[in-house]
């Protein structure tokens, strides 16, 4: 495991994206820093972190693009899976190697509070715990970065899947309010997203009879809950999208709070989608 | 030492490998002989755990690959298609990392560098980096990454792809010497190459395995194991006519020649009968003097082409209606054939098997 985390690393710093990542994300929380903190005169330094997350966007495909795909179109894999590793520590390795990288930005981060408490009294703890809730929001999106690459041989491909989805995932409360909580729309949104999986399970297993007995049994299981019992999807829609939401649950640490459930919940993230990784690529040479 | 059982491996309804069965000895060379899309890769990444089989069981040293991936990899050293090397890496911190992965204890790994690096002469590139290396280095990067470790077993999936004349001998050499210590297995298509290396060879076609033999034992596998090539004046119906009469004629095939009123024969035998004389005294009698006439035992090209060919080009000694000129035995010319083989084999060798 730690070859492969050594591997990475050096990767990361042999070529552009390991300096291009560090240099954006740290110029990008020094700004915002100035900004909403030291301009504003705001002691809350989860407030800086609130618009980097934005930036989650570009900076999570920047960083995961490459971590499975190249070596998947390198060939390189072969070696990895034909050598005595187990896929999870392969897996593992670089998911590490991915969050290390954050982890350096996160502990250049940690020095803000304390520039920030020359100049008024701040609540150090809130602003350790932000950064500590930021840190692992940021891992769970790594991870749904690592399970895409794992899923291609194209890292432009997986750049675009992972920001598709980290938009969809950074907005998702956002865009889940504008929806109408009318148990019709729900249906028709439920039916749209089950379409949806069912084409990316077919994209991942390449079986169209899983694909498409899923597709057909989710409609008509969601069907015959829409016929038989409306209310139940009543605002529906506005519950799942903030269910997937990572980023709505960082808005606790902003206010000082210190929300473990939220913690949970990005790490269950982090391993979920770890596994995840790990069964895809099994998957894949076991297909 | 490799034990195999009914190896399957489907895609869909297209299956790759059909029940493969063998065992490789220690020590032993095996050569996996077949034409492109044989199967040859696909159960070659089926032995090293790259991907799975569909059923069937592979031992490696005693582990099963699937039960206990980690302790049968252990004693695997595998040189794929392309060789799996990371361009940004030098030579040297490529074969160092290939070596943390392969758990090499730190006390060796000096030594078992220089000594990886003399044996496949990539001392002078130790320090550039792999992409701008020659697809000829980098072939030997991959075969010095497949020995790291030491491993007991070395599977190389066709080695000397894309390399010059002179590495090709190398690498050969290298091949017999790793041989001494280890078990090989070597795939390819081009059969000098295993003649040359292995003792044993496997002949696999669509993923079945025709025949597994040492190299001196192969030609028993035969029907014809000798063949005659003639420039014959005169018409078609007396050639045959007069060849009619040849005791021990297997096979006969009959078309016009280059020149006008010429004919080329071609006259295979079974077991080894020498009919020559007796071809000689047949034309002769029937007025069609022989212009040119070489015999040849079959050569190994002529045995993997005859066993890897379709079947309705195997033509039964006959009259003369059904003798199409094209259908002509594939051993006519063994050269122009194992070219086209080859060149196939560099372009389309990764798509085709996948």
């Amino acid at each position: 495991m730690f070859a492969i985390y050594k591997k990475e690393m050096r990767a990361y710093f042999t070529s552009i994206v390991g300096y291009l990542f560090l240099g954006f994300f740290l110029a990008l929380i020094g700004m915002f820093f100035y900004a909403s903190n030291l301009y504003s005169g705001n002691p809350n330094f989860g407030n800086a972190l609130s618009w980097v997350m934005m930036f989650f966007i570009l900076l999570v495909p920047m960083v995961t693009m490459r971590i499975m795909a190249e070596e998947n179109r390198q060939k390189t894999d072969q070696l990895l899976y034909t050598s005595p590793l187990s896929v999870t520590k392969i897996i593992l390795g670089k998911y590490f190697s991915v969050i290390s990288m954050f982890g350096i930005v996160m502990l250049i981060t940690c020095v803000y509070p304390v520039i920030l408490s020359k100049y008024g009294t701040v609540n150090m703890k809130s602003s350790y715990a932000c950064i500590l809730a930021f840190f692992l929001m940021g891992a769970a999106y790594m991870a749904i970065g690592l399970f895409i690459s794992a899923l291609t041989e194209s890292q432009a491909f997986a750049a675009i899947m992972t920001f598709v989805v980290v938009i969809v995932s950074v907005f998702a409360a956002q865009v889940a309010e504008l929806m109408p909580t009318t148990a019709k729309m729900a249906w028709l949104v439920f039916s749209v997203l089950i379409l949806i999986f069912a084409g990316i399970s077919y994209v991942i297993m390449h079986n169209v009879t899983v694909s498409v007995a899923f597709g057909v049994l989710a409609e008509l299981a969601l069907f015959v809950l829409y016929r038989a019992k409306p209310d139940a999807l009543d605002g529906a829609v506005v519950k799942v999208f903030s269910w997937f939401s990572i980023g709505d649950r960082f808005g606790n640490f902003i206010y000082g709070e210190f929300d473990v459930a939220a913690i949970v919940y990005f790490i269950s993230y982090c391993v979920l989608f770890v596994f995840l990784t790990v069964q895809a690529v099994k998957k894949r040479r076991w297909s | 030492m490799i034990e195999v059982k009914n190896l399957v491996k489907k895609y869909g309804d297209h299956i790759a490998v059909d029940h493969l069965n063998f065992t490789v000895e220690k020590g032993q060379i095996l050569g996996f002989l077949g034409p492109n899309g044989a199967g040859k890769s696909t159960t070659m990444n089926m032995l090293t755990g790259y991907i799975s089989m569909t059923e069937g069981s592979v031992t490696i040293n005693g582990f099963d690959i699937y039960e206990e991936p980690e302790e049968a990899k252990k004693s695997i050293g595998y040189l794929p298609e392309l060789p799996p090397v990371y361009p940004d890496m030098t030579v040297r911190e490529y074969l160092k990392f290939v070596m943390d992965i392969k758990k090499v204890q730190r006390g060796r790994r000096e030594a078992m560098m220089e000594d990886i690096m003399t044996r496949t002469q990539i001392r002078e590139v130790a320090d550039r980096l792999i992409r701008h290396l020659s697809k000829g280095y980098r072939q030997r990067v991959g075969l010095a990454q497949a020995i790291v470790g030491y491993p007991e077993v070395i599977i190389l999936d066709e080695p000397t792809v894309g390399l010059d004349p002179m590495q090709i001998i190398e690498i050969r050499d290298l091949i017999k010497d790793l041989a001494k210590k280890h078990t090989v297995i070597i795939s390819s298509h081009i059969l000098s190459e295993i003649s040359e290396v292995c003792d044993t060879v496997m002949i696999i076609n669509k993923g079945k395995l025709v025949v597994m033999d040492s190299v001196e034992n192969l030609p028993k596998h035969l029907e014809h194991t000798m063949s005659l090539k003639l420039v014959v004046k005169g018409e078609e119906g007396r050639v045959r006519g007069a060849l009619a009469s040849v005791k021990s004629l297997e096979k006969l095939t009959v078309k016009p020649g280059e020149k006008e009123g010429f004919l080329s024969v071609f006259v295979g035998t079974k077991d080894k009968a020498d009919v020559r004389e007796e071809v000689f005294y047949a034309l002769a009698a029937a007025r069609c003097p022989i212009f040119e006439m070489t015999s040849d035992s079959m050569s190994l090209e002529d045995i993997f082409l005859e066993m890897t060919k379709d079947d309705e080009n195997v033509l039964p000694l006959s009259g003369s209606e059904d003798t199409a000129p094209e259908a002509v035995p594939s051993h006519e010319n063994p050269q122009a054939q194992e070219n086209a083989c080859g060149e196939g084999g560099m372009t389309d060798a990764a798509g085709e098997e996948e």
